[in-house]
């Protein structure tokens, strides 16, 4: 056991829990409250919120790992593509679905479409959001057992159990609040890293020296054009099609504050892939990710090169804040999609608001256990798995969400078919193996895509009602 | 009331893995610049 890091991080959970307590009597004044966070978020906090949300697990310990073993290009299109994530997400949806007024996605596909796309997308959201925690989950267990000294299943119950009791207890005000500790770590200890790496050898010019007397390869495309591509797409959608970073767009007090959140989140994101930049080049010179069984542990073997214990447990408890405040916001979609979507609006709809708020918090302990079970002998490696629950959140959300924002004709046929023939179709090509990994989206969107203009083009335009109401999403509204 | 487009057709249709600056492959560089032409154009 690493005493020095154990204890930081035990203190950083602590401190976690003491935030949800402090939040639950406001949490569950309301469902606005508990999902929304009573749509009051201010800039400065929203942008850390938003920078968390997207910056998981795998930005740093994932993106890190694979620039090692697969060479600078690799790494710079990971951050290329979920840099760009945030201001398309902006340009396409922020402001429209702030003024929308939905609590979650399902919520805004209800008032564009109706009742069965809402269903249907609800159930996409619990199924997506509860795999995509099982990488976190993978990574927390990691990290747990390499700091705290005890198996790697203990240590993912210990952690999965940690963070749902905080996101459980203070709904979107304590996620929200969460955050912004969160990402402050995870930024102060990458940078901290950085400058460090960049004082030890002097300059960058000595940096890229040194990295490419270990490897050769370092600065070489190593892989195949079409591993490149299918990264920066599944990447440059994810501010659109993931529930949990959508989701904090209705938390903001206005759409432009969306806008601006989303505006400085990106500029956190960029100067985290910038350390990360020295980080991977550090990581190479180590010269060791040949003896390594899990190549994503690379970064913590960095941390141990070049950082004190204290400064350690703090790196260390940044990399946990990016798992957390990622896999808290996917409970938190998951809780909307049970609680709000299906109980509140189609099974009870006279359910009082502590109620349906007490479901979302049971919700929350059902989807952390089953995401436990399954992280105890996870599927694949960490970018695979999250490279399947964008591709099949792509493939089934990313048009019908789109084109239900943009385009007038677009009606409840159209956007449920391509909603589940983009679904099904990306399933079948996971099993069947046909296309190399992660690269089902490439034929399973377009698919979706020609699914919603088509049949809604072949059937009967929507009602003017749903047709205004697009309008109103592109209409200002000066107060 | 999406130039991201034009100049992410622009690094892939290129893709000059044959180029070098400093002994890395024009393709990262490219995607480097681009961070800050994201940050620039939100």
């Amino acid at each position: 056991m690493q005493v020095t890091e154990g204890i930081i991080l035990l203190i950083y959970l602590v401190f976690m829990t003491i935030i949800g307590i402090y939040f639950y009597r406001r949490a569950r004044q309301s469902e606005s409250d508990y999902f929304t966070a009573g749509q009051s978020i201010n800039t400065f906090v929203g942008a850390f919120a938003i920078f968390a949300a997207i910056a998981s697990s795998s930005s740093l310990m994932g993106a890190v790992g694979s620039g090692v073993t697969l060479g600078l290009p690799y790494y710079f299109t990971y951050a290329f593509g979920v840099l760009a994530a945030l201001p398309l997400a902006m340009f396409l949806i922020s402001g429209q679905v702030r003024r929308s007024g939905a609590k979650s996605m399902p919520d805004f596909f209800h008032q564009r479409f109706g009742t069965s796309v809402q269903i249907l997308s609800a159930i996409i959201v619990v199924l997506a959001m509860t795999f995509y925690m099982v990488p976190q989950l993978t990574a927390a267990g990691i990290i747990g057992s390499y700091v705290l000294g005890i198996e790697y299943a203990t240590a993912t119950i210990i952690l999965g159990l940690g963070f749902t009791i905080y996101a459980a207890l203070g709904g979107m005000w304590a996620i929200t609040y969460t955050d912004l500790f969160q990402g402050m770590i995870m930024l102060f200890g990458a940078v901290t890293l950085a400058a460090i790496i960049w004082v030890d050898f002097g300059s960058i010019g000595n940096m890229l020296d040194s990295a490419l007397a270990t490897d050769p390869a370092f600065g070489d495309v190593t892989q195949p054009w079409m591993s490149y591509f299918g990264l920066f797409i599944a990447f440059i959608w994810f501010g659109i099609i993931s529930p949990s970073v959508v989701m904090r767009n209705f938390a903001s007090r206005d759409a432009r504050t969306a806008r601006r959140s989303s505006m400085w989140g990106t500029f956190i994101y960029i100067i985290l892939f910038l350390s990360g930049f020295f980080i991977t080049i550090a990581g190479v010179t180590l010269g060791i990710v040949g003896t390594l069984e899990n190549t994503d542990m690379i970064f913590v073997s960095v941390v141990e090169e070049y950082l004190p214990p204290i400064l350690g447990g703090i790196m260390l408890a940044g990399l946990l804040a990016a798992i957390m405040s990622s896999a808290d916001a996917m409970l938190l979609a998951i809780s909307a999609g049970i609680a709000h979507d299906v109980y509140k609006q189609h099974i009870n709809p006279n359910a009082t608001e502590r109620s349906v708020t007490l479901l979302g918090l049971i919700t929350m302990f059902v989807a952390v256990i089953i995401g436990i079970v399954i992280a105890i002998n996870p599927p694949g490696i960490i970018a695979v798995m999250v490279g399947w629950v964008g591709g099949f959140l792509l493939s089934s959300f990313g048009f019908p969400f789109v084109l239900g924002i943009w385009w007038k004709r677009a009606n409840k046929i159209g956007a449920f078919t391509g909603m589940l023939g983009g679904a099904v179709l990306f399933l079948i090509l996971v099993a069947s193996q046909a296309l190399p990994t992660n690269a089902e989206p490439i034929i399973a969107a377009p698919v979706s895509l020609i699914l919603v203009i088509v049949v809604s083009l072949m059937t009967s335009p929507p009602p003017k009602e749903q047709q205004d109401r697009v309008d109103m999403y592109h209409t200002h509204l000066d107060n | 009331d999406t130039i991201i487009i034009i100049y992410s057709t622009i690094v892939f249709a290129w893709w000059p893995t044959d180029i070098y600056m400093a002994g890395i492959s024009l393709v990262a560089w490219l995607m480097f610049f681009g961070l800050f032409l994201w940050f620039i154009i939100t």
